[in-house]
């Protein structure tokens, strides 16, 4: 381990007043309060799915076997359903959202609402027709057939086909193996799945019957759901592009697949981005228009420009670092808890891997941070992959940080530090000696980032000081 | 944070599904709305049906006393069932009794809420009817994907039956 720079005041000189500390409390009890009560709702509208049910009397039919078959299978379509408009909401990059629990924090909770959401639809399809089979006295195959000719039914049909491919593709095993276009282009579809579901529910599900309480419930929530994507996926990302008018200034490579992309625009204090948050991005040239990038900010932001760094690691990116100046450049952002904003103790700690060392960047250019503050600590397997580092050692001098770095290759054993340090017994509490008082930044490769986690829980620092965010989705 | 999320969402979950379980069970009289002139068409004096049952199930219409006079042979004529609600909206039918067979039923009223619900009826119905008249009793097989149809159909006959003294 190196050290980069001295810090320009003594580390015990940082002690923020008694009001800083008491607010970063105050907000962080209140980020919790909503995120808790966002799980109660997530629960409570499943269960006013469950409710639509039992109001309308469902119970009174569950006098035969074939009538409790029914009525399962309608509870699981209804619940199956609900959980399906919570993804769609939890995948709508709603900024209030993003401000509490953070955008991946949502789209870790849509992950895991995807295979319960689909067992619940499989479900609901096989035990209608199981229930209506027993009901009428019919074999299964003969229930299919006549459901197949219901109004509406082929669609349903379609929409649980839709459902399982898109579930299927996203099964992390299923989807290492395959290219993210692939992987996308099917999860498009799970809009089309959404839409083709819809009808049947209004016409075949009695529930849903005209005139009755349950079908404006129902529509509100579909209102709510697909207006939140067309809100804030599509419309709110056209405005504030149109208004900010951003393109490509200048393409400055850093390493020989690094390359910091310069953007031009106006009035871009008014998005209101910190250092360490990121948009997605989408650069209307040739090969790279119908695909939007999450990519960090690598400088903070002020009224004319913006800077991304992107490292070149698949053919979208290369494509990216290689768009012709000018080019126009939509966005949706700025996103992410990766800020200043999000601290909850007086002194920082950060550690970074790669190319997740430009949130980093931004973050100690643009945060509210004390001199005597922050401790850096940077991770690469060689020298030429510490990029930006001359930049950080100048930023790290001027607001008084302290700047490590650990190169080398990676130390066998679980470890994310380099090899050489890891037998010299350097760990978290010897780069940062008061980490119980620190908020810990973690930006690099998901499996690096999750090993700096482990260690940070085994030295017992509380889960609300870890600040990481995931850009590999 | 865990434990209040945890707590928070099992009593929001089941505060839900209480209210909903209330709104239930309490026979959900507001979807039933009463059509006027239920008692109408019957043709002898075994008394009007018991209005508008608000319940499914069998509704036993609580005209007993035609049963006393002649409990082996129900007497000749029409008789109208209870008007079933279900969500689709009303199902009522009457029955012809003739010579002691049940000779026909009519749908006096079928589904009708939302077009699908018209068609889904239209098909069911002459199915029904079909079965009902082939058993000579309600306690026939639903016709399937028209389950809440089928069930205001086959309590409605039942309920009809039940006036005439039917057994």
């Amino acid at each position: 381990m190196t050290t980069m720079t001295q810090p320009v005041s003594a580390p015990n000189a940082a002690r923020p007043g008694n009001g800083i500390a008491q607010a970063r409390l105050a907000r962080l009890r209140r980020r919790r309060w909503i995120a808790d009560l966002l799980v109660m709702l997530l629960w409570a509208s499943g269960a006013a799915a469950a409710s639509l049910y039992l109001a309308s009397g469902g119970l009174a039919t569950w006098t035969s076997p074939g009538g409790v078959i029914t009525g399962l299978g309608i509870l699981a379509g209804l619940v199956g359903s609900d959980f399906v408009l919570v993804m769609l909401v939890l995948a709508a990059r709603i900024p209030a959202l993003d401000a509490v629990i953070g955008h991946d924090r949502a789209l870790g909770v849509h992950r895991r609402l995807g295979k319960p959401a689909l067992y619940l639809l499989l479900a609901h399809g096989v035990l209608l027709v199981i229930g209506y089979a027993l009901t009428a006295r019919v074999d299964v195959v003969a229930q299919v057939v006549q459901l197949w000719q219901l109004p509406d039914m082929p669609l349903a049909f379609l929409a649980i086909g839709l459902f399982l491919a898109v579930v299927v593709t996203s099964l992390v095993l299923v989807r290492r193996r395959m290219p993210y276009e692939f992987w996308y282009g099917v999860h498009l579809l799970s809009y089309a799945a959404v839409l083709s579901a819809l009808p049947h529910q209004l016409s075949v599900g009695g529930l849903l019957a005209e005139g009755t309480g349950q079908r404006g419930y129902w529509i509100a929530l579909y209102v709510l759901a697909i207006g939140g994507i067309l809100v804030f996926r599509v419309a709110r990302p056209m405005l504030q592009s149109l208004r900010h008018a951003l393109r490509v200034e200048r393409i400055e490579w850093i390493a020989p697949d690094v390359a910091s992309i310069y953007l031009r625009g106006r009035d871009l204090a008014r998005l209101g981005a910190r250092g360490g948050q990121y948009f997605f991005w989408r650069f209307w040239s040739g090969g790279t228009w119908w695909h939007a990038h999450p990519v960090s900010l690598s400088a903070a932001p002020d009224e004319r420009r913006l800077r991304i760094t992107v490292r070149v690691l698949g053919e979208g990116t290369r494509r990216l670092a290689r768009v012709p100046v000018g080019t126009r450049v939509s966005f949706s952002g700025p996103f992410g808890l990766f800020t200043d904003a999000a601290r909850t103790s007086p002194r920082l700690a950060i550690v970074a891997a790669g190319v997740g060392v430009t949130p980093v960047r931004a973050l100690l250019e643009g945060g509210d941070i004390a001199p005597g503050e922050a401790t850096v600590l940077l991770r690469a397997s060689t020298e030429d992959a510490l990029f930006l580092a001359d930049e950080l050692q100048t930023l790290a001098d001027e607001r008084g940080a302290r700047l490590y770095s650990s190169v080398g290759p990676r130390a066998r054993h679980g470890g994310w530090l380099a090899e050489s340090d890891r037998r010299r017994g350097v760990g978290l509490r010897t780069v940062f000696p008061q980490l119980d008082e620190s908020d810990l930044y973690i930006c690099g490769p998901a499996a690096w980032a999750e090993a700096v986690v482990a260690d940070a829980r085994a030295e017992g620092l509380a889960e609300h000081r870890i600040h990481m965010e995931r850009f590999d989705w | 944070m865990r434990a209040r999320a945890v707590w928070g969402s099992a009593l929001a979950a089941f505060g839900v599904l209480a209210v909903g379980w209330g709104l239930g069970t309490a026979g959900s009289p507001g979807l039933t709305p009463s059509i006027p002139g239920t008692s109408g068409v019957s043709g002898t004096g075994t008394g009007g049906s018991a209005g508008s049952g608000a319940g499914s199930g069998t509704g036993g219409s609580a005209g007993a006393g035609s049963t006393a006079g002649s409990p082996a042979q129900p007497a000749d004529g029409d008789y109208t069932g209870d008007a079933e609600s279900t969500p689709f909206g009303m199902v009522q039918v009457s029955v012809t009794i003739q010579g002691g067979r049940l000779s026909d039923v009519t749908a006096m009223h079928l589904t009708d809420r939302g077009g699908q619900s018209v068609r889904i009826s239209n098909r069911a119905a002459p199915i029904l009817r079909q079965e009902v008249l082939a058993a000579q009793s309600a306690h026939v097989s639903m016709v399937g994907g028209a389950t809440y149809t089928s069930e205001g159909y086959l309590a409605s006959v039942q309920s009809a039956l039940d006036q005439a003294g039917w057994h």
